[in-house]
């Protein structure tokens, strides 16, 4: 899942020191490269961050090793584990990609940082394997174009994030709001909103991320929702970086409203940079009746999870996907982990054989499960084994061709840090202009990267 | 009494005796001898300090970058990064920011942990220990540790917030410089406390008894006699603390991660968010090395001041 970003804050100051002083002393290391046919593919993947438990994972990582080692005799699979929270692991890969010698054969990456990395030429292009794949015919289209750049595919989708709106029915029922709750457009969220502080005290109305403390994670799954929602969802156009358009504004006027309303959570709940995680606990302790939030949710409720565990989830909560601005439509970001391949890989058909093993029904739907992930892969959508395993799995997977992808390409990280800037102005002080939030994404974004590089879109 | 004077012939007569003149005792000497037990110590420094360090400030010129094309196949920019810290708004503001987080850092700490050696030297040995037991824990306590209690401590619900406000005042983020540099002074006063109830030790009981005889009240005897005594001990702190301050990228991390809006973004943090969270290697070596040239010139002036006085 995406959502753990703030908890191994030690092990990201203590990676942040070693890899300096890994830097300082191998900058610019050798470059020898892996033999033709190597007999052991290594593969890399967080230990403890993407899957919803440490056991989970080493359940997951050996079956699929023992899978392959079985069908592939001869070829053993290295596991190389990464622990800490999303930047370490980027960190961690980033380090090993330095080197061709230290490259992984297959590494589970972010989905944004493919395009990154994909440019760095990192990644071994998979076009042809993919050519004749079954199992890749059968993922939604946004889904392919994730690690697809110029016509070339470098990653292949492991399990994906989307959003939508959960609520809960009780606290309906006593506002007196339909249940089920079907809003049309960001309106009837705010009427509700509004219903449930009036009739429902001692509860958060309505939970919407932002500030900088979450970083990529409180926009995939806060106001960038918005943005992707509106008439204009771009937040990248070409080489530069969309810092006004009507759909930015849309999204901070929805979130002004929502803060001028008293609606949101506090301004220390918010800003914590665990943020995103908060609304499962506050829900299952009956404190939160709206949030716009992940489809990990309703997993992390399940016993198997219990991230907390809340039997009362199914029955007490509702899902329903989020409008667009004015209604008509399904708005949602997307983001997820993938697959790629070493452009360096000692054995690169071992490698695609294992990443058709990781793709296979009883693998895909294992890892949407214990990850709080969809599968990509539409044929599983429908399979007890993945709908059964949470509440509404099979809305989320329905979500997921509506959804709008996040950039993945280099500084998108900084446009993060300006709109976390922005949207947390107008928590800190909802009676700032949607304007003046405006003008500090911009300002931020063309302060680092000088101002040819931001564009104003209508 | 002997006596001493200098003959005009330039030997030096001691007591009525002719020394031999040629080296002088008084002055410093160098053995070339000596190098031989220095260099172990020598390639040490150069191995860990001056390497690194000289290497972080040919990384600072350079267009390194964590991930993208010129993260394997980087070169030597000359002084475009220098010129883009020139362009860079939030740079100064950084510079700013942390001239007030270590100053009010080292002013806190002096002067609590001064105030707590004073009060503590007249307490029995038995509070004196338990006092410099649980101090010296706030000062041992792992920047994690003391960033999340100060976190708790300060945002909505928290001891501030029941003590000085409502239960949803959000002291951390409303006075986030504040807190952060508050939070600092607490986790190193118990150091200076230990320091100064040494040094305090050391100032003999005659003097203070002297000077109480002379009519001296509390204030002058700690203002003319306590303090002048103190002060090479003071001018350590300093030094120690502003070093210990300007590396403090835990502690402030932890708590707000530089925010919000940048208002406690010092420059360890903001060195760490330039090279891991913007990719730019480079350009967060280069404003490590702004830090180490800040540190080198404090710490000169701090050694010159202290050498003065003595």
């Amino acid at each position: 899942m995406l959502a753990k970003s703030g908890l191994s804050r030690l092990t990201r100051v203590a990676l942040a020191a070693i890899t300096v002083a890994t830097l300082v002393v191998g900058c610019g290391g050798s470059s020898s490269s892996k033999s033709g046919n190597s007999k052991t593919i290594s593969v890399a993947y967080g230990s403890t961050y993407v899957f919803d438990s440490v056991a989970l994972t080493n359940k997951w990582w050996n079956q699929v090793a023992h899978q392959f080692e079985a069908q592939n005799p001869g070829i053993k699979v290295k596991l190389v584990p990464i622990p800490g929270s999303y930047n370490d692991i980027v960190t961690k890969l980033s380090l090993l990609y330095r080197n061709p010698s230290t490259a992984p054969d297959v590494a589970e990456i972010p989905t944004g940082q493919i395009g990154l990395w994909a440019s760095s030429g990192y990644f071994a292009s998979l076009n042809k394997d993919l050519a004749s794949s079954s199992w890749w015919q059968k993922f939604p289209a946004v889904v392919k174009s994730e690690g697809t750049f110029g016509g070339t595919t470098y990653a292949v989708d492991q399990g994906e994030n989307d959003t939508a709106i959960y609520y809960n029915k009780d606290m309906f029922r006593k506002a007196g709001l339909p249940v089920p709750w079907k809003p049309k457009n960001w309106n009837d969220i705010l009427t509700a909103a509004r219903k449930i502080k009036s009739s429902v005290p001692g509860v958060t109305p309505l939970w919407l991320n932002a500030g900088s403390g979450s970083g990529a994670n409180g926009l995939l799954q806060g106001v960038n929702n918005f943005i992707v929602g509106s008439s204009t969802p771009q937040i990248e156009d070409g080489s530069k970086w969309v810092v006004d358009s009507s759909g930015i504004r849309a999204g901070l006027a929805f979130l002004k409203q929502v803060e001028l309303g008293g609606l949101n959570a506090s301004e220390s709940q918010l800003f914590s940079p665990n943020a995103v995680t908060t609304p499962l606990t506050l829900f299952a302790h009956n404190k939160l009746a709206i949030a716009i939030g992940s489809n990990y949710f309703t997993g992390n409720w399940t016993k198997p999870i219990s991230a907390p565990y809340w039997p009362q989830a199914p029955k007490t909560m509702g899902i329903t996907p989020l409008p667009t601005e004015n209604g008509g439509g399904i708005a949602s970001t997307l983001g997820g982990w993938d697959y790629a391949i070493s452009a360096h890989s000692g054995n690169p058909s071992a490698a695609w054989k294992l990443i058709n093993i990781m793709e296979n029904k009883t693998n895909s739907i294992d890892a949407a499960n214990w990850a709080g992930w969809v599968t990509p892969n539409k044929d599983y959508w429908t399979a007890p084994a993945f709908t059964t395993f949470a509440p509404q799995q099979l809305l989320f997977a329905q979500i997921l061709p509506h959804a709008t992808l996040t950039p993945s390409s280099s500084n998108y990280s900084i446009w993060v840090q300006g709109m976390g800037n922005a949207t947390g102005q107008l928590v800190s002080n909802p009676s700032a202009s949607v304007t003046s939030a405006v003008n500090t994404l911009s300002s931020y974004v063309s302060n680092q990267l000088g101002g040819g590089a931001i564009k104003k879109l209508p | 009494m002997a006596t001493t004077e200098v003959s005009g012939s330039g030997a030096l007569a001691v007591g009525g005796r002719e020394l031999p003149t040629g080296r002088r005792l008084d002055r410093e000497r160098f053995q070339w001898g000596s190098v031989s037990l220095l260099l172990p110590a020598l390639a040490l420094l150069a191995l860990l300090f001056l390497i690194p360090v000289g290497y972080a400030f040919y990384l600072g010129l350079t267009n390194l970058r964590l991930i993208g094309p010129t993260s394997l196949h980087w070169h030597f920019t000359g002084l475009s990064n220098v010129r883009e810290l020139g362009r860079d708004a939030l740079f100064p503001k950084s510079v700013a920011l942390t001239a007030i987080f270590v100053g009010g850092s080292v002013l806190g700490t002096v002067v609590v942990g001064l105030a707590a050696a004073m009060l503590i030297r007249t307490a029995t040995s038995v509070v004196r220990v338990l006092a410099g037991g649980i101090v010296i824990v706030a000062f041992m306590m792992p920047a994690v540790s003391a960033g999340m209690t100060w976190y708790a401590t300060s945002t909505a619900g928290g001891t501030l917030a029941t003590l000085f406000g409502t239960s949803q005042s959000d002291f951390l983020h409303s006075q986030p410089l504040l807190i952060v540099t508050m939070a600092n002074t607490w986790s190193q006063t118990g150091f200076a406390m230990l320091v100064f109830a040494a040094a305090l030790r050391t100032i003999p009981a005659e003097v203070i008894e002297a000077a109480t005889l002379e009519n001296a009240s509390a204030v002058q005897r700690f203002r003319m006699v306590v303090l002048p005594l103190l002060r090479p001990t003071i001018v350590t702190v300093v030094l120690l603390v502003t070093l210990l301050s300007l590396a403090n990228f835990g502690l402030v991390y932890i708590m707000t991660q530089g925010g919000p809006n940048n208002a406690t973004n010092i420059l360890p943090v903001y060195s760490y968010q330039q090279a891991f969270s913007f990719n730019n290697l480079a350009y967060g070596a280069l404003i490590g090395d702004v830090m180490v040239i800040i540190a080198t010139i404090l710490a000169a002036g701090y050694v010159w001041a202290a050498r003065r006085r003595a």
